[in-house]
């Protein structure tokens, strides 16, 4: 499993050599054939499935910057979501504006209400914070759920599928596309913050904040980036989820037990580890989804199972593979050497 | 709407008494959070399981309500205990402070407050069940304003809880202990205090308290699996106010929430009751996070 996960790594890391976007175009087009695959073996059901995988792995890909880069407690994720989905569904409805126009704006007021969830930090640290943030997330729920212009009790529904010219993206395997490329350009570009001075300057802040001020860093501006950033993902989500079909949209979506399994992704794949966030989010949903019939016990597996990662496999996924990896490579570099020297 | 004097004075009356609900809890919240440095996510769990094993207590089994509350607080008291060292006592060990530790603690306690309102809604269900007490005394009439006899217990009550605990904090030996432990645990330690025994000491109190809440605001409303989460939120919201690690600062905290929350659903709009306490909070954050009655409390470098 280790070996064949580094041999993958190393093809990844000589096509990256011809071009950084080479193996994302690759893997782009292989994707672009999934779900015919997907039909073919399972059934049409199972793209809506993948569909869901895609807008969790944005989700997921987001709380990550905020929580794993930069180190900030944030437990309100869902909040941002709800704001993204609601604003974008609203403005189709009830002002006709085509989605390629509606969703930029949901994601501009999620980024505005990231910068209110982000302001806390600036002052908060550790379990206050997430309390703030849990605060604000909730009060986002209970507004949609009490305000009828929100939807309150019976949801918003027949919201617009989005169209090009006069095709609808209405069907499933269509929607895909839009999905999957909404979540390739996120996990690109996760990287590409990751491996840039401003992510540098998050990983800093996680690590000591009185050391990264020290160094020049200006801390409640990057913290307050980290929340912004992290909403465009969300808000790209949930407006992405407003559009789905079959339209729909009800405060049942953004409850605490959604944001539990938004969490028991990021920490399933390991906190701060890009990777692990996508297969832990691909891995949640769908079990979430297969576990349908035993939806009483949900949240108590679901809890358990986050208790006991947290307890007993701190670092998820991602971090055991990636210590496997690095362990690996450090032998092999290590022999290589020995038999230099003989 | 028009002003009036006298249902103002009611509403303030009301918030009163459930604001000092909001204020044991959040002593406990408190204590938890002096005593291992972490934020206890799931109390609001634990304020749940009290009620419910309240009515139990004293529905199925028919003991009488005094005895019903004493027994659910120490059953929850148990429950806390066993959470402490199962759970978070491997945490606490593996490092404490706001790093990747401190998250992990936070995600744990999301975790096990979900999972324990499940195994509330497979035991007990999602219905909300009523939970009648007769209280054998007359409501007190004040003016015109009538003031059920559950309301005046629970402030009774609940005073009478806050004054044991501040009793048995600063004068009794083992109260002594419990703040030194509070205050640093490596010097307690050394003082020849079992650290980790009295770690397990604070929790189940708290969660004590907590389950005393549950019980004592189970006759004013009912008892459903979902009461945990909100309570958890305003308790924080009163701990936070008041300043953490105070204890008049978690009453005066938890009245002043229940009054701004009650004023809010009377004069503003009733429907959004549950989010005026959050508003406090957030407002007390940004303005002063050590609340009103905590100390600033310094960056350690």
């Amino acid at each position: 499993m280790i070996s064949f996960i580094t041999n993958f790594t190393s093809v990844i890391e000589s096509l990256a050599k011809v071009h950084r976007l080479l193996p994302w175009l690759i893997a782009y087009v292989l994707l672009l054939f999934l779900p015919n695959l997907i039909t073919a073996t399972f059934g049409e059901y199972y793209v809506d499935l993948a569909n869901r995988c895609c807008l969790f792995i944005l989700l997921a890909v987001g709380l990550n910057i905020v929580k794993g880069f930069c180190g900030q407690v944030t437990v309100g994720h869902i909040g941002l979501y709800a704001i993204g989905a609601v604003t974008s569904a609203l403005l189709a409805q009830n002002y006709g504006l085509p989605f390629w126009l509606s969703a930029p704006l949901a994601i501009l007021v999620t980024c505005l209400a990231g910068l209110v969830v982000g302001l806390p930090s600036v002052r908060l640290e550790g379990a206050y914070l997430a309390l703030a943030t849990l605060g604000l997330g909730e009060s986002v729920r209970i507004m949609i759920a009490v305000t009828p212009a929100l939807g309150s009790s019976t949801g918003i529904m027949m919201i617009p599928a989005p169209t090009i010219g006069d095709y609808v993206i209405e069907s499933f395997d269509h929607y895909f596309y839009l999905v999957m490329t909404a979540a390739i350009i996120g996990i690109y570009f996760s990287f590409v913050i990751l491996n840039s001075s401003t992510g540098r300057a998050f990983k800093a802040i996680r690590e000591d904040v009185i050391a990264a001020s020290v160094s020049g860093i200006n801390v409640p501006f990057y913290k307050l980036l980290a929340f912004v950033i992290s909403a465009i993902y969300a808000g790209l989500a949930g407006a992405l989820f407003a559009h789905m079909p079959p339209g729909y949209l009800h405060h049942n979506n953004f409850t605490v037990i959604e944001m539990v399994t938004l969490l028991l992704m990021v920490v399933l794949g390991g906190i701060g580890n890009i990777w692990g966030g996508v297969v832990g989010a691909i891995v949640v949903t769908v079990i979430y989804d297969q576990t349908k019939d035993y939806y009483f016990y949900q949240p108590l597996i679901f809890g358990v199972t986050m208790v006991f990662l947290v307890v007993f496999m701190p670092r998820g996924i991602g971090g055991v593979i990636e210590q496997a990896i690095v362990k690996r490579k450090f032998i092999e570099k290590h022999e290589e050497q020995n038999l230099g020297t003989s | 709407m028009d002003f009036d004097f006298e249902s103002l004075l009611a509403f303030i009356i009301f918030g009163v008494t459930i604001g000092v609900v909001y204020g044991i809890v959040a002593l406990g919240i408190s204590l938890i959070y002096s005593g291992l440095d972490i934020v206890h996510f799931a109390h609001g769990e634990i304020y749940m399981f009290g009620a419910f094993l309240g009515l139990v207590l004293s529905q199925q089994l028919g003991i009488p309500y005094p005895g019903a509350m004493i027994g659910a607080m120490i059953l929850a008291a148990l429950l806390g205990m066993f959470i402490e060292r199962v759970f978070y006592r491997r945490l606490t060990r593996s490092g404490g402070g706001y790093t990747v530790a401190g998250m992990g603690m936070i995600i744990c306690g999301f975790g096990m407050s979900v999972a324990l309102m499940n195994v509330a809604f497979l035991i007990w269900g999602a219905d909300a069940e009523p939970f009648p007490v007769d209280f054998g005394i007359e409501p007190l009439e004040i003016n015109d304003i009538s003031i059920p006899p559950s309301y005046l217990l629970t402030a009774v009550v609940s005073l009478c809880l806050m004054g044991i605990l501040n009793y048995f904090l600063r004068y009794t030996k083992i109260g002594l202990a419990v703040r030194a432990v509070a205050h640093n645990k490596d010097i307690a330690f050394l003082m020849g205090i079992n650290v980790p025994l009295f770690i397990s000491l604070i929790f189940g109190l708290a969660c004590a308290l907590a389950a005393a809440a549950g019980v004592l605001v189970g006759p004013m409303q009912s008892v459903q699996v979902e009461m945990g989460y909100l309570m958890l939120l305003k308790a924080f919201a009163a701990a936070v106010v008041g300043g953490f690690g105070s204890l008049p600062g978690a009453l005066i905290g938890g009245i002043l929430v229940g009054i701004f929350e009650n004023l809010g659903a009377a004069y503003i709009s009733a429907s959004h009751k549950d989010i005026y306490a959050f508003l406090l909070l957030i407002l007390v954050l940004m303005c002063r996070p050590a609340g009103l009655f905590g100390v600033v409390a310094k960056v350690k470098a």
